[in-house]
C-alpha cells in the first residue's frame, strides 16, 4: 500500500494561495456586484468619481476573478495535488520551496499593481490582457517561477507515470506561456520618444491583425485559465473524495489530446462577420463544434465515475458542488459551440447572452470547482475538520439558486436585445430606438445582480467556514483517506 | 505512445505544445499581411485625436461599445456602412470591443456632433432620458496629455512606417509643431463647445479632455 | 408579433432551447446511473494517492456523437458555408437586395397615411435623439420641431437671419424687413408661393406679394431658390424643404445637425420624416 502518510507534505505554499484565493474572489466578485448593480442602477456609477464607473471597474472584475481568484485557486490545488501525486513533498528541495514562496510573493505585488494600474486607467484596453509592459514582464517572471517549481517537482518525483490532473496542469502552464507572449507584444513609447508617460506601449499588431491575435489569445485564455487547469483539478478532487476509481483511461486519454487539438482552432468565433476573413470564421465555427466532444468527455467520465454512488451524492456536500460543476461545464460547453454557429451568433454577439453563457461556466464550473477544491484540502492541511458541513450545505444552495437567476435572466435580456435590434416595422424601418433595447433590459439585470449577490454571500460563507476550520475547528489525528471529515 | 508520453515529461510537453501551437501559426499567420493594409482614404490619427483615443481607452469605454458594423441590414440602417479590414490599419491596438450596452460608435461622427457630445459627456440623461452612461464630467477638468499622445504618434511611425508627414497625410513634425497643430485643431472644436470653464482654459493653452475625446468622436466615419 | 419570421431569431430561440433540453435529459441519464448502477471494470493498476482508473471503453453514445459532429463539420465546410466561396459580404447584398425588392416597391407610391407612419418611426429612431422624443428640442439641446416650419417661423427667420446649410449664397441676413413686413410676407408664402395653407392673416397676403421682392432676389421670384443657390421657399412646410434640411445640414446658432447623406435613409425614408416632422407643428 503506498501509502500517503509515509510522505510529510508540505503544504505552506499551497496554504499562502488558498488565502489568496479567497480574498481575491471576495474583492473579484464584490467588484462584479458592484458592476451589476451600476448597470441597473446607474447613479452608482458616480460614487467614486472617475474611479469607480462602469468602465473602469469592468476590467478589474475580470481580471480579479481570471487572474486573482482562479489562478490563485490554480496554483494552490498544485501546491497540494502536486506534490500527492508525483509523491514527493515540497520539503525536500529547500530550492523548490524558496522558488514557490517567491512566485507567491511576486504575484501578490504584481496582483496589488493590476489593481491600482486598473483603478487609474492605466490598461491598454485588450481584454484580459488590460496589463501594461511593467505588469506584462512580472506576470512572465511569476509564470516562469511556476514552470520552474512543475518541472522542479516533476524531476524530483517518486511516481514515475503522470497523472491526468499533471497532463492539464503542464498544458496550462504551456498555453498561457505562449499566448500571454504573443499576445502582449507592444512597444514603449517612452523609450522609443523620450517624451510622455513612462508606463505607457503601443501594440505591436494594428486592426484586423490585432483583433486576430487578441482573440486567439482570449479564447484559449479561456481554455488554459478556466478548463484546462479547472479538469487538472475534478480529476483529482472527485475521485478523491468519493474514493472511486476514474471512469475511464480511454475517454481521459482522448479527451486530453482532442481538447488540446480543437481548442486552439476555435478563437474565430469571436470574430464572425467582422473584418478578419471568412475562412478564419468559418474555421472557428466548424472547430466550436466539435470542440463539444472533448469537452463532454471529461465531464461525462466525472459522472460515470459516480456511477451507483447516489447516496455519496446525497451525503456529501463536496461530491455535489463536483457533480454541479460538470453540469454547469456540459451547460456552458453545449451553449458556446451553439453561439459559435455563424447564425446564432448573428444574432447573440455583444448582447447579454454571451455574459450569460461566461458565466454559467465561471460561476457554475470554475467557482464550483475551485470552491469545492479548496474545502477538500483545508482538513488535510489545518489537521482539523472542517467546521460546518450546514454552512457548506446552505452555500451550495444558495449559489447553485443565483447561478440560476443569472444565466435565466442574462439568455432572456441577451436574446430580447439582439431580437430588438434587429426588429423592424411594417415600413421596414428599425422598430426600436437604442435606448429602447437599454431600457427593456433593466429588470433582467436587477435579478442578475440580485443572482450575484447570493453567489457572493454564498462566497462569504465559504470564506467564513475556512477561516473557522483552519483557526477554532476540531482537530483529526490521522488523515482521511477519501471523504472529507467536516462537523 | 501515450504510455510513454505519461512516463516522459520532457517529450510531453514537447507534443503539448506542439499540437497547441500549431493551430495558431495556420489561422493567424497567412492573413497577416494580406487583410490589414490600409483602405484609400484611410489617415492616421492627428496628436489631438490620438489623445482622445488613449482617454477612450484610459475609461474603458470599449467595455459598452463596439466599433465594428457588421454586414447585416439592421446595423448598416442604424450605424451606416459595415466595417472594412483597411479602415483599421492605424489602430493600435484595435477597439472593436465584445459587448453592446451602448451603441456602436464606429461611424458615430457621422451623427453626432460636437454640441450633441458635450451635453451628452457630461450628462447623458440630459439628451437621452433612461440612459444608463456614466457621466464623464470629470473630462471637464482634467487636462489632456499631449506628450503622451505625441510619443504615441512619434513611435508608430518610426517603428511601424506609420505614414505621418507624407503627402497627403496628417503632419506630425516635431513636438513643438505637432503641439501647435494639436491647439489649433482643438480651437474649432472649443468653438463648436458652450462651456465656459473649457473655453477659458483653452485660451490658457490649457486644453481639457473633453476636447479630445470629441475629436475622437467626431474622426470616427 | 413579427420576429420569428426571421431566420435568425427563429435559429437562436430553436438553439437555446436545444441547449438546456440536451443538458437536462443527457445528465439526467447520468444521473440515473448513479442511483441504479453499479460501477465496474478492469482497473488499470495504476494507483495515484489513492486514486486508481478503469479500463473501461468509451461510451458509445459519445463516439457516435463524435463521429456525428466531425460529420457536420465537413458538411459546413464544404457546403454550408463553402471554404473560398462563401462570403459574408455577398451575403449582406443577397440581403439588401432582397429587402429594396419587397419594400421599394410597395412603396413606391406612399400616401400620406403611410408616410406618417413612416416617417415616426424614422424620427424616434433617427432624430429623437437630439429633437427629443416630441421634437421640442430638449430644451434648446436642438431646433425645436414643433413650432419649426410655421409662419411664425418665417418670421422669426427674417428678423434674425440664418446660416449654417452652406448654400452658395452664404448667410441670410438679419433684419432686412420690419416685423409687421416679415407678416406679410410670412402670410405670402404660406398661402400663395408654397400653397401649404390658409394663412392666419389672409389680409396681409396681397401686401406680402409686394414685399417678396426682397426675398424674391436670392430665394428666386418664383421661390425655387435660384438654381440652388439658397432654399426653395416653394417647399416650404412641405416634406421636401426638410429633405433639402437633411441634404444639407446645418450648422446655425443652436448647434449642429448632421447631413444625413451617409446612407442610413432612404428618399422615401426621407420625405417620410419630412412628413412627419411637417405634422408637429399644428397650426
Ligand atoms: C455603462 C456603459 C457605458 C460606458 C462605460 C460608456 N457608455 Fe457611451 N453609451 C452607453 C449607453 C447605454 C448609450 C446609449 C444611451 C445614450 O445615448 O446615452 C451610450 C451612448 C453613447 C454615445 C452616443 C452614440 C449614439 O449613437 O447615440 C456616445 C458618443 C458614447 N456613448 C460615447 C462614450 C464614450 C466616449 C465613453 C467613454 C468615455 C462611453 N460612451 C462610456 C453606455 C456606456
Ligand atoms: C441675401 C440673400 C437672401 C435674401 C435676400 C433672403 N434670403 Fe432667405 N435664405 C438665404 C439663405 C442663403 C438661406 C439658407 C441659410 C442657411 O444656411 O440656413 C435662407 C434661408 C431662408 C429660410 C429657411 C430657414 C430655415 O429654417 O431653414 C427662410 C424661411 C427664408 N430664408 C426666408 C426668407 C425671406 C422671407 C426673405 C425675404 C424677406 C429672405 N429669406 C431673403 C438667403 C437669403
Ligand atoms: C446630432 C443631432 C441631430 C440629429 C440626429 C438631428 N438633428 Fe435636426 N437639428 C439639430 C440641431 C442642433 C439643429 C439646429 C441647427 C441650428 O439652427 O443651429 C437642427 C435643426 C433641424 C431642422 C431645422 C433646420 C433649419 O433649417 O432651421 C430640421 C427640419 C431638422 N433638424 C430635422 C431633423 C430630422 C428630420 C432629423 C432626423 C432624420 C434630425 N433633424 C436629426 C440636431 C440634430
Ligand atoms: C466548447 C467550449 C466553448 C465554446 C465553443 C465557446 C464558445 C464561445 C462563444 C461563441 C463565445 C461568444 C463570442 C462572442 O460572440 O462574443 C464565447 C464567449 C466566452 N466564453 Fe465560451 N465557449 C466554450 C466554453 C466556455 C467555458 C467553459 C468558459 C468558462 C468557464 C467560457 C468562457 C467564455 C468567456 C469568458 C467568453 C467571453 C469572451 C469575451 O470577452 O467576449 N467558454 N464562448
Ligand atoms: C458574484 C459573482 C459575479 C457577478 C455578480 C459578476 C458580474 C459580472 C458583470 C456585471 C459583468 C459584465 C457583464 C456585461 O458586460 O454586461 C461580468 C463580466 C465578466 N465576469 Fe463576472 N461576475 C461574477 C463572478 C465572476 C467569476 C467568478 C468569474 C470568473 C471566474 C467571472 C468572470 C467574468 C468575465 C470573464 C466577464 C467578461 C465577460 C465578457 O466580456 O463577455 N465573473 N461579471
Ligand atoms: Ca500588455
Ligand atoms: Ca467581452
Ligand atoms: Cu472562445
Amino acid at each position: 500500500m503506498q501509502s500517503s502518510n509515509a510522505i510529510n507534505y508540505d503544504y505552506t505554499v499551497a496554504k499562502y494561495f488558498t488565502v489568496a484565493t479567497i480574498v481575491l474572489g471576495i474583492v473579484g466578485m464584490s467588484v462584479g456586484v458592484i458592476i451589476a448593480f451600476q448597470l441597473a442602477f446607474p447613479e452608482l456609477n458616480n460614487l467614486a468619481g472617475e474611479y469607480g464607473n462602469f468602465g473602469r471597474l469592468r476590467p478589474l472584475h475580470t481580471d480579479a476573478v481570471a487572474f486573482g481568484f482562479t489562478v490563485s485557486g490554480i496554483m494552490a490545488t498544485w501546491y497540494y495535488i502536486g506534490q500527492r501525486v508525483l509523491k514527493v513533498s515540497m520539503a525536500e528541495s529547500k530550492f523548490l520551496m524558496f522558488i514557490g514562496k517567491l512566485q507567491f510573493w511576486l504575484y501578490i505585488v504584481t496582483v496589488a499593481a493590476v489593481v491600482v494600474s486598473l483603478i487609474m486607467g492605466i490598461t491598454t484596453s485588450k481584454e484580459y490582457a488590460e496589463f501594461e509592459w511593467p505588469i506584462d514582464i512580472a506576470i512572465v517572471v511569476v509564470w516562469v517561477l511556476w514552470g520552474i517549481s512543475i518541472f522542479g517537482l516533476i524531476g524530483i518525483r517518486r511516481e514515475k507515470v503522470l497523472y491526468i490532473s499533471i497532463w492539464y496542469y503542464i498544458a496550462t502552464f504551456l498555453g498561457i506561456a505562449m499566448l500571454y507572449l504573443f499576445n502582449n507584444m507592444e512597444v514603449p513609447t517612452y523609450f522609443v520618444a523620450g517624451v510622455g508617460k513612462w508606463y505607457h506601449s503601443v501594440s505591436m499588431y494594428a486592426g484586423s491583425n490585432d483583433a486576430m491575435v487578441q482573440w486567439w489569445y482570449g479564447h484559449n485564455a479561456v481554455a488554459f485559465a478556466f478548463t484546462v487547469p479547472i479538469i487538472a483539478m475534478i480529476y483529482y478532487f472527485l475521485p478523491k473524495e468519493s474514493g472511486q476509481p476514474v471512469f475511464s483511461y480511454k475517454l481521459s486519454l482522448l479527451s486530453f489530446w482532442g481538447l488540446m487539438f480543437v481548442y486552439l482552432w476555435a478563437g474565430g468565433h469571436h470574430l464572425l462577420y467582422s473584418t478578419v476573413p471568412d475562412w478564419v470564421q468559418t474555421m472557428g465555427s466548424i472547430f466550436s463544434v466539435v470542440l463539444i466532444l472533448p469537452s463532454w468527455g471529461s465531464a461525462i467520465n466525472m459522472l460515470l465515475t459516480m456511477k451507483g454512488e447516489w447516496g455519496q451524492l446525497k451525503e456529501n456536500p463536496l461530491v455535489k458542488f463536483y457533480v454541479l460543476a460538470s453540469t454547469f461545464y456540459m451547460l456552458s460547453t453545449l451553449e458556446g459551440p451553439i453561439q459559435a454557429i455563424k447564425s446564432v451568433n448573428a444574432l447573440a454577439h455583444f448582447t447579454d447572452w454571451i455574459p450569460g453563457h461566461v458565466h454559467d461556466g465561471t460561476l457554475g464550473w470554475v467557482g464550483f470547482m475551485i470552491i469545492g477544491a479548496l474545502f477538500h484540502m483545508a482538513p488535510r492541511m489545518f489537521k482539523k475538520e472542517i467546521f460546518s458541513k450546514k454552512l457548506i450545505e446552505s452555500q451550495f444552495w444558495l449559489q447553485t439558486t443565483g447561478i440560476v437567476l443569472y444565466f435565466s435572466s442574462m439568455w432572456i435580456a441577451g436574446i430580447t436585445q439582439g431580437m430588438m435590434w434587429r426588429a423592424t416595422d411594417q415600413y421596414g424601418n428599425l422598430t426600436y430606438s437604442f435606448i429602447d433595447t437599454v431600457e427593456v433590459l433593466h429588470p433582467y439585470w436587477t435579478l442578475r445582480a440580485v443572482g450575484g449577490l447570493f453567489y457572493l454571500i454564498g462566497v462569504f460563507m465559504w470564506a467564513y467556514n475556512m477561516y473557522k476550520t483552519a483557526t477554532s475547528s476540531r482537530a483529526i489525528e490521522k488523515e482521511p483517506q477519501y471523504a472529507s471529515p467536516m462537523a | 505512445m501515450f504510455h510513454w508520453l505519461e512516463k516522459n515529461p520532457f517529450f510531453f510537453a514537447v507534443g503539448v505544445f506542439v499540437v497547441i501551437a500549431y493551430a495558431g501559426i495556420v489561422t493567424v499567420v497567412p492573413d497577416f499581411m494580406e487583410s490589414a493594409r490600409p483602405l484609400k482614404g484611410v489617415k492616421p490619427y492627428t496628436t489631438l485625436q490620438l489623445a482622445g483615443r488613449q482617454i477612450y481607452i484610459e475609461n474603458d469605454c470599449n467595455a459598452c461599445h463596439s466599433q465594428l458594423i457588421r454586414p447585416f441590414k439592421s446595423e448598416t440602417d442604424r450605424y451606416g456602412k459595415y466595417s472594412l479590414s483597411g479602415e483599421y490599419a492605424y489602430d493600435r491596438p484595435f477597439l472593436w470591443g465584445s459587448r453592446r450596452i451602448g451603441p456602436d460608435l464606429h461611424r458615430v461622427g457621422n451623427y453626432r456632433t460636437t454640441d450633441w457630445n458635450e451635453n451628452h459627456m457630461l450628462d447623458p440623461e440630459s439628451v437621452v432620458p433612461g440612459s444608463i452612461m456614466p457621466k464623464y464630467g470629470f473630462m471637464f477638468d482634467k487636462s489632456m496629455d499631449f506628450d503622451t499622445a505625441y510619443a504615441e504618434a512619434y513611435t508608430v511611425k518610426k517603428v511601424f512606417n506609420v505614414p505621418y508627414d507624407k503627402p497627403g497625410m496628417p503632419k506630425l513634425g516635431t513636438y513643438e509643431e505637432a503641439k501647435k497643430a494639436a491647439i489649433k485643431e482643438a480651437g474649432a472644436i472649443v468653438a463648436d463647445m458652450k462651456d465656459q470653464a473649457v473655453k477659458d482654459a483653452y485660451k490658457k493653452g490649457d486644453i481639457k479632455e473633453i476636447v479630445a475625446i470629441i475629436a475622437y468622436l467626431n474622426s470616427l466615419k | 408579433m413579427n420576429w420569428l419570421n426571421d431566420n435568425v431569431n427563429l435559429l437562436t430561440l430553436i438553439g437555446a432551447a436545444a441547449i438546456v433540453i440536451l443538458t437536462v435529459v443527457i445528465v439526467g441519464k447520468y444521473i440515473k446511473q448513479m442511483k441504479t448502477d453499479k460501477s465496474t471494470g478492469e482497473l488499470s493498476g495504476n494507483k495515484w494517492d489513492g486514486i486508481e482508473e478503469y479500463k473501461n471503453p468509451l461510451p458509445m453514445g459519445w463516439s457516435l456523437a463524435f463521429i456525428g459532429v466531425i460529420v457536420w463539420g465537413l458538411w459546413y465546410w464544404l457546403a454550408g458555408y463553402p471554404l473560398g466561396t462563401f462570403s459574408q459580404l455577398g451575403q449582406y447584398n443577397e440581403e439588401v437586395s432582397n429587402y429594396t425588392k419587397r419594400f421599394e416597391s410597395k412603396w413606391a407610391n406612399p400616401d400620406k397615411d403611410t408616410l406618417m407612419g413612416m416617417g415616426e418611426g424614422v424620427f424616434l429612431v433617427k432624430c429623437a435623439p437630439c429633437h427629443g422624443i416630441t421634437g421640442d428640442g430638449m430644451n434648446g439641446k436642438a431646433r425645436d420641431l414643433t413650432t419649426w416650419g410655421t409662419e411664425d417661423h418665417i418670421v422669426d427667420v427674417v428678423l434674425k437671419g440664418s446660416s449654417g446649410q452652406g448654400y452658395p449664397l452664404g448667410q441670410m441676413p438679419a433684419g432686412m424687413l420690419d416685423k409687421a413686413s416679415a407678416t406679410a410676407v410670412a402670410a405670402y408664402i404660406v398661402q400663395d408661393l408654397a400653397k401649404t395653407g390658409k394663412s392666419k392673416h389672409p389680409e396681409l397676403v396681397e401686401q406680402g406679394k409686394a414685399l417678396y421682392a426682397t426675398c424674391g432676389a436670392c430665394h428666386g421670384n418664383d421661390g425655387k431658390g435660384n438654381g440652388g443657390s439658397a432654399p426653395a421657399l416653394a417647399d416650404y412646410g412641405k416634406a421636401q424643404f426638410i429633405v433639402d434640411v437633411l441634404n444639407h445640414g446645418k450648422k446655425g446658432s443652436i448647434g449642429n445637425m448632421l447631413k444625413f447623406n451617409d446612407g442610413r435613409l432612404t428618399d422615401i425614408q426621407k420625405t417620410a420624416v419630412g412628413t412627419y416632422v411637417n405634422s408637429l407643428n399644428k397650426e
